[in-house]
Order: C-alpha cells, then sequence, then structure tokens
C-alpha cells in the first residue's frame, strides 16, 4: 500500500499522541484480558502457572484489540503540526467511527484550543489495511485530506525506531480506476518543554529483561566495561604472537621484542603479598556493597509484589500501606 | 483377538513421526473403552512392543492394566513392566499424555507399597520425574510421590539431589505442600536444618484458602526446627502468610509453641520436665526424636551464650553453667562444636581451659570473591524474575480491580506517582 508520498506536506509529530495511543491501547488491551483465576484451581497459587504443560490448549489468544480515535492540530501552510489526540468508539455494525462523540468533542476542544482542528484518525495495528479506508473517507466531510496515524504495539527490539507511521490517502489509477490509496508519509517529532518532562520520564522505566543501558551510571560502566575488554584482546593477541615467535613460526622481530619488554617495565612494580591482601580485602568490600546494594533492591521488588498479591487474592488482608485517613 | 492385533499393528505403524503420533494420538484416545476392556490381551501382547519406540501406545496399554483394584499379584505382575517402561520410554511421547503417565506413575508407587519395597520404586520414579519435566524448575505431580518414597525407604540422599532444585511452576499447591513437607522430613533426616526450615517455612507460607492438614503438621516441625537450628522462635509470620494460616495455626499447635516459650528461658530442667509431661502429644505426632534433638541443642545454645561473655573458660565452669554433668562431657559438646564449625575455640588440655576465638575469616582471598561473584550472579537472576512477576501481576485484572476500588480512599498526597518502596 505504500510508496512515499508526493504530497510535499511535512508532519510534526508530539510525544502526547505517542503516548495517548499507547495508553489507551494499553488500557483496552489489559481491561480485556481474561482473569487469570478462571484457568487456575480454587486457590491462587504464588509461582505463577500457566495450564499444564502440554495436554490442555494455550489461554485465549484472541487478536490484539484495535483501538481508535482522532488526532487535532494545526496545520499551517505545508506544515502540519499534530498536538493531540482523543479517543472514538468504533462501531463494527456500520464500520464507522462514533459521528455524534466526535463532533461534541470537537466542539469542546474548540472552546479550549480554538486554533486545533481535527487532522485526522489514529489506530494500531501492523500495517494498513483496506477497511481503513473507508473510516479514512468518512472523514474527509471535516478535512479535505485526514491524516491516518498507526501505531504498531507488538514489541520490536531489533527495532530502533518508533513504531509510528503516518499515512496520507492520494488518488492512484490503478487498473484504469481511480482510488485513494494509503501512502506514508515521513514525520518529524517536535517537543514542548512540559512533553520532554514525561518522555523523560518514561524513558527511565527500566523493562524488565534488562534492556539497554538508560542511566549514566549504567553507560559510564559500559564504556569501562568495553574499554577493559578491547585491552584483553589486544594483549592477547601480542601473548599469541610472542608464543608463536618462540615456538619458532614467524622471524623474531627484534624491534617488536624490545618494545614489548619496554612495556612490560612500565607496569606496577608491586607484587608483595601485603598488597595482594590489601587489594583483595578491598575487591571483597566493593563486591560486597554491591551485594547489599543488590539484596535491597530484590527485597524492595519482593515487597512490593508480596503487597500487590495480598491486595489481588488474600480475601481478608490487612491493607500493609497507607489507611485512609480523617 | 481381531480388535487387539488391530491396535498392536496401529501403535507398531503409527509411532515413527511426530505427525504420525499425533495421529496415534487421537486414535488411542478414541479407542479408550476397547483398550480398557480387553485389558487382559492386550497386556500378554505387550512383548510385540517396544517401549522406547511405541511409548504413547504402551503407556495407554498399561494405563488400562494398572487400573482396578490391587492385589499382591497383579502389583508384582506389573512393578517390572513399568519400570522398564519408564526407563525406556520416549520423552516428546509421554508429553503427549501427561495425565496418563502420572496416573500410571502413581499407581506404580501404590502397587511398591503394597509389596512392601520402596526402594524399587525410587530410581524409576525419579526417571520418571526427569522425563516429565518441561524444565528443572517445573515441579510436577510426582516430586511429592517421589519424596515419600524416599523416606520409606531412607534413601535420603537422592532425595536430597531433587531438592537441590528451584522451584518455579507448579501444576497443583497440593503437590506444592506434599513436595515441602516431605522435602523438609528428609532435610532434617540429613541434619540439613537451613534447608529443611526453608521448606518447611514454604509449606506454612503458602497461599491457601482454608486451614490445611499438611500445614498444620509442618507448622509443628518447622517449630522444633526452628529450635534446633536457630535458638529461638517467634510465632509472627511474615506478611505474605495467607490470613487464614495467620489467624489458625497457633491454635493447632499449642504444646509446641509452649515447648518454645519454656525454651526460651533457657533452663534445661524446665525443659525437660514439659518434655515429659507431654511426651505422648509429641509421640503421637512422630515428633519425639525432633523433639530430643532440642533438648540436645539446648545445651548447645548456651555454650554459644557463654562465648559471648567470656573469653577463656574452664571446662569445670562451663560443666557447671550449662548444667552438664562433668568436665569430660562438657569437653565433649565443645569439641563437637568446634567440628561442626558451630563455635570457634582452641582446648588446652594441660589446664582444661577453653579460649573462644574470634571468626577467622578475613575474606582476603580469591575463594571469598567467587563466592560472592556467584552470590550477586544468583541475586541478579532471581530480581529479573521478580520484576518480571510484578509486572505480571500489575496486568492482572483482579488486582486492578481491588486496587481501583481502594484507591478512592486515599488522600491527595497518595498521588505522588513514586512508587511506595517502603509501605510501613
Amino acid at each position: 500500500m505504500a510508496s512515499s508520498s508526493s504530497s510535499g506536506l511535512t508532519f510534526k509529530l508530539h510525544p502526547l499522541v505517542i503516548v495517548n495511543i499507547s495508553d489507551h491501547y494499553t488500557r483496552v488491551k489489559s481491561q480485556m484480558h481474561p482473569p487469570l483465576t478462571a484457568t487456575n484451581g480454587s486457590d491462587g497459587v504464588d509461582n505463577t502457572s500457566s495450564s499444564p504443560s502440554s495436554s490442555s490448549s494455550s489461554p485465549s489468544r484472541s487478536p490484539p484489540p484495535r483501538v481508535y480515535g482522532c488526532v487535532i492540530g494545526i496545520q499551517r501552510g505545508r506544515t502540519v503540526e499534530i498536538f493531540n489526540s482523543f479517543e472514538l468508539l468504533y462501531d463494527p455494525s456500520t464500520h464507522s467511527l462514533d459521528r455524534a462523540f466526535l463532533e461534541k468533542k470537537q466542539e469542546l476542544y474548540k472552546k479550549v484550543f480554538p486554533h486545533f482542528y481535527i487532522l485526522g484518525w489514529y489506530s494500531t495495528g501492523s500495517d494498513a489495511q483496506e477497511s481503513d479506508m473507508h473510516i479514512h473517507k468518512a472523514l474527509m466531510d471535516i478535512n479535505e485530506s485526514p491524516v491516518y496515524v498507526l501505531l504498531n504495539p507488538s514489541i520490536n527490539h531489533a527495532q530502533k525506531d518508533l513504531p509510528v507511521t503516518i499515512f496520507e490517502s492520494e488518488l492512484h489509477v490503478i487498473d484504469g480506476i481511480p482510488q485513494l490509496i494509503f501512502v506514508r508519509a515521513s514525520y518529524t517529532i517536535e517537543t514542548v518543554e512540559a512533553e520532554r518532562i514525561s518522555v523523560d520520564h518514561v524513558a527511565h522505566l527500566k523493562p524488565s529483561d534488562g534492556g539497554s543501558a538508560a542511566t549514566q551510571l549504567a553507560a559510564h560502566l559500559t564504556g569501562t566495561h568495553s574499554a577493559i575488554k578491547m585491552l584483553n584482546s589486544r594483549i592477547r593477541v601480542l601473548h599469541h604472537y610472542l608464543l608463536s615467535m618462540q615456538k619458532g613460526d614467524i622471524p623474531c622481530e627484534n624491534s617488536l621484542l624490545r618494545q614489548v619488554s619496554s612495556l612490560l617495565r612500565r607496569l606496577p612494580a608491586i607484587e608483595s603479598g601485603k598488597f595482594q591482601d590489601d587489594f583483595l580485602m578491598e575487591y571483597n568490600d566493593t563486591l560486597l556493597i554491591t551485594y547489599l546494594a543488590m539484596f535491597t533492591n530484590c527485597s524492595s521488588s519482593m515487597n512490593e509484589l508480596v503487597d500487590k498479591f495480598n491486595t489481588a487474592y488474600d480475601r481478608h488482608s490487612r491493607r500493609g500501606g497507607r489507611t485512609a485517613f480523617f | 483377538m481381531d480388535s487387539v492385533q488391530a491396535l498392536i499393528t496401529q501403535i507398531q505403524g503409527l509411532s515413527s513421526s511426530a505427525g504420525d503420533v499425533s495421529r496415534l494420538h487421537s486414535n488411542l484416545k478414541q479407542a479408550e473403552e476397547t483398550i480398557f476392556s480387553e485389558s487382559a490381551r492386550l497386556f500378554s501382547a505387550l512383548d510385540q512392543l517396544d517401549p522406547s519406540i511405541h511409548s504413547l501406545g504402551y503407556l495407554y496399554i498399561l494405563e488400562a492394566c494398572s487400573s482396578g483394584p490391587l492385589t499382591k499379584e497383579r502389583a508384582a505382575a506389573l512393578v517390572l513392566p513399568i519400570s522398564r517402561f519408564i526407563n525406556a520410554c520416549a520423552v516428546e511421547q509421554i508429553r503427549l499424555a501427561p495425565e496418563k503417565f502420572i496416573s500410571v506413575c502413581k499407581r506404580f508407587k501404590d502397587q511398591v507399597m503394597l509389596l512392601e519395597a520402596p526402594m524399587r520404586g525410587v530410581a524409576p520414579l525419579l526417571t520418571a520425574i526427569r522425563k516429565l519435566q518441561t524444565s528443572s524448575e517445573h515441579l510436577t505431580p510426582l516430586h511429592p510421590e517421589f519424596l515419600l518414597l524416599c523416606l520409606l525407604a531412607k534413601c535420603y540422599k537422592t532425595g536430597l539431589s531433587v531438592l537441590h532444585d528451584d522451584i518455579s511452576e507448579v501444576d497443583q499447591p497440593r503437590d506444592l505442600f506434599l513436595y515441602c513437607y516431605y522435602g523438609g522430613m528428609i532435610c532434617i533426616g540429613q541434619k540439613r536444618f537451613s534447608k529443611a526450615l526453608e521448606l518447611l517455612h514454604n509449606v506454612v507460607t503458602a497461599p491457601m484458602s482454608t486451614m490445611n492438614a499438611i500445614a498444620v503438621e509442618a507448622y509443628k516441625k518447622y517449630i522444633l526446627v526452628s529450635l534446633i537450628h536457630h535458638g529461638q522462635f517467634s510465632t509472627s509470620l511474615p506478611k505474605y502468610t495467607s490470613s487464614v494460616a495467620q489467624r489458625n495455626l497457633k491454635n493447632f499447635c499449642q504444646p509446641y509453641i509452649e515447648l518454645a516459650n519454656s525454651y526460651g528461658t533457657g533452663k534445661i530442667t524446665e525443659l525437660q520436665t514439659y518434655v515429659q509431661t507431654n511426651k505422648e502429644k509429641f509421640e503421637s505426632d512422630n515428633n519425639l526424636g525432633l523433639v530430643e534433638q532440642v533438648l540436645a541443642s539446648m545445651y548447645k545454645r548456651n555454650i554459644q551464650r557463654l562465648t559471648q561473655t567470656y573469653l577463656t573458660l574452664s571446662l569445670e565452669d562451663i560443666a557447671n553453667t550449662v548444667q552438664l554433668s562433668s568436665a569430660k562431657e562438657a569437653e565433649m559438646h565443645v569439641l563437637q562444636m568446634i567440628q561442626d564449625g558451630e563455635i570457634y575455640a582452641t582446648i588446652n588440655q594441660k589446664d582444661g581451659m577453653v579460649r573462644f576465638l574470634e571468626d577467622p575469616e578475613q575474606y582476603k582471598t580469591c575463594e571469598m570473591i567467587e563466592h560472592i561473584d556467584s552470590a550477586i550472579q544468583r541475586i541478579m537472576a532471581l530480581s529479573n524474575k521478580l520484576t518480571g512477576m510484578d509486572e505480571q501481576i500489575s496486568c492482572d485484572p483482579l488486582y486492578l480491580g481491588k486496587v481501583g476500588r481502594e484507591r478512592q480512599k486515599l488522600e491527595y498526597e497518595d498521588y505522588d506517582g513514586v512508587p511506595q518502596k517502603f509501605n510501613i
């Protein structure tokens, strides 16, 4: 469906829209998930227990839900800037979005942001589909050329850029019939100061599988680690070279040998027992502190998990947290 | 004869590739009634089948043969084929019908117990567990059966090898309770009290919606082992215990709690009189052996307390303070404790003085580095798993529903968005 657009419009997308769409999708998805107690026995078990190994079917993998909504913003000349979005209900019988609600919302937004217009609509999925054109055409009476913002909710760790695509509609002649098809458009991300704070906050939420180094400390340590790794590999190369020189596979190169020996003489000269003792003791101390830090971290996450478990599954638990003040 | 032969040829024919095996599986499911009715004749036809190739068919036939009332002759006839089958069967075929495999193994355990030879069942059940487990962290219903046989056959070491694995997937809650309870008993038998304490702790704090007899028995042993190992016992259970257990466990174990109280006073004679008066109660719970160990550990506790007050002490004085009968006995006790690593001391034989030392560990060695390093790695793996579970439960609709209801009662300051790391 998508060559690149030739309309010459520049699109600017605000992070607020992306966060809104993602939030909408997550909410709908977590609310439609079948509850865990339906597949368990009568007691909740503290270890997560999925269905028994092979015999019964896997818990229902219904296709991920699609969410729909409207995007609003400003169009100035050739620049389209998408500022905000709101949710809409999709009526599967008429294959269209809830029109009355859309108009009501539009009216309300006009009162607060008089310059914002409805620029188009959004949805989730991996690629634009044929049925989307129907919705697109329905919006054409509000905006002559609406945009379609598509968010791909499946997480792909290999992908570096955002899973957001902006589609425009263009009239192309296919098989002699003029048809509207979706074409991709490029976009840039534009931020306001307030948005930068929330994006920063979201970026610091560490994913559970470790992910990339998000904090400064982790970045610093990664740098040190790669430096040491490189040093190690270089020393290994030298060592291998010297060994083969010793065995006689390679002719002796005296200048290289001189360089190696001068390097060795510059290494730290301390080899005494006391140095080893102190060094190992300090090393052990650092390791112990790391261990203590990990322990504290682990205990605190365990504590949170236990609290959540008690809230969810224990009928008469004392709420181990804050109770209502009067 | 026809249907039997047809079945046998079908099994022989359809056991080669994965697609064939699944077809065979569906055929066998449909033919279940024929298998049941013709079980005797199928049993005699079993030698036409090879358990390692035709595992699925063999399994169905065995299951049909082993169901029904259990008598000694049937047990004797079935034990050998079943153990040979367990050793030879193919893992992928077994995993297609795990309930049948589990029921065959449970019957096997019943037969072995009926024949009063639990030792014969230990090795086959161990192989069965390894074959049925999808990963080493998976607890199958066969685990508690295996541990029960180990207990009856007194092969504690084999039981210990299974107990080393960490568990994170459980099929049935009852399996977890029984597994930890039997595991705790095995560890007590091997005198590994810290591991026993951990396992019994798991039984007591596992989620349960109603009182559980296994948990009550485990709690009694838990009190005793905690006295032996730590020298103290507190009745407060951690907050992840279910509220049912927190309220009711104490009522069922009153004599043990009083034992713990009199242990706490530190007087041997009081403890001894208490044990004497309540002897039948302890005996009826089969805990008398443990109670005697508790008595013995009292001496150890008192000697350890002496290390905190004195630097050197004569053996006579030790005997008097700890209320042992003679200096010789005190020397034996101290020697045993030094060997077990419970105290650090040197005994001067000439003048009968004991000098208490500090822990000689200086934390300067490379072995200590490796030890701490491996501990850090384990904690990192555990931490990752915990974060995964935390995320999973945060999305659980049951949890979200309850939190949503509670939220309205919280005050404004609580909406600060910072996760509450330290709930008071």
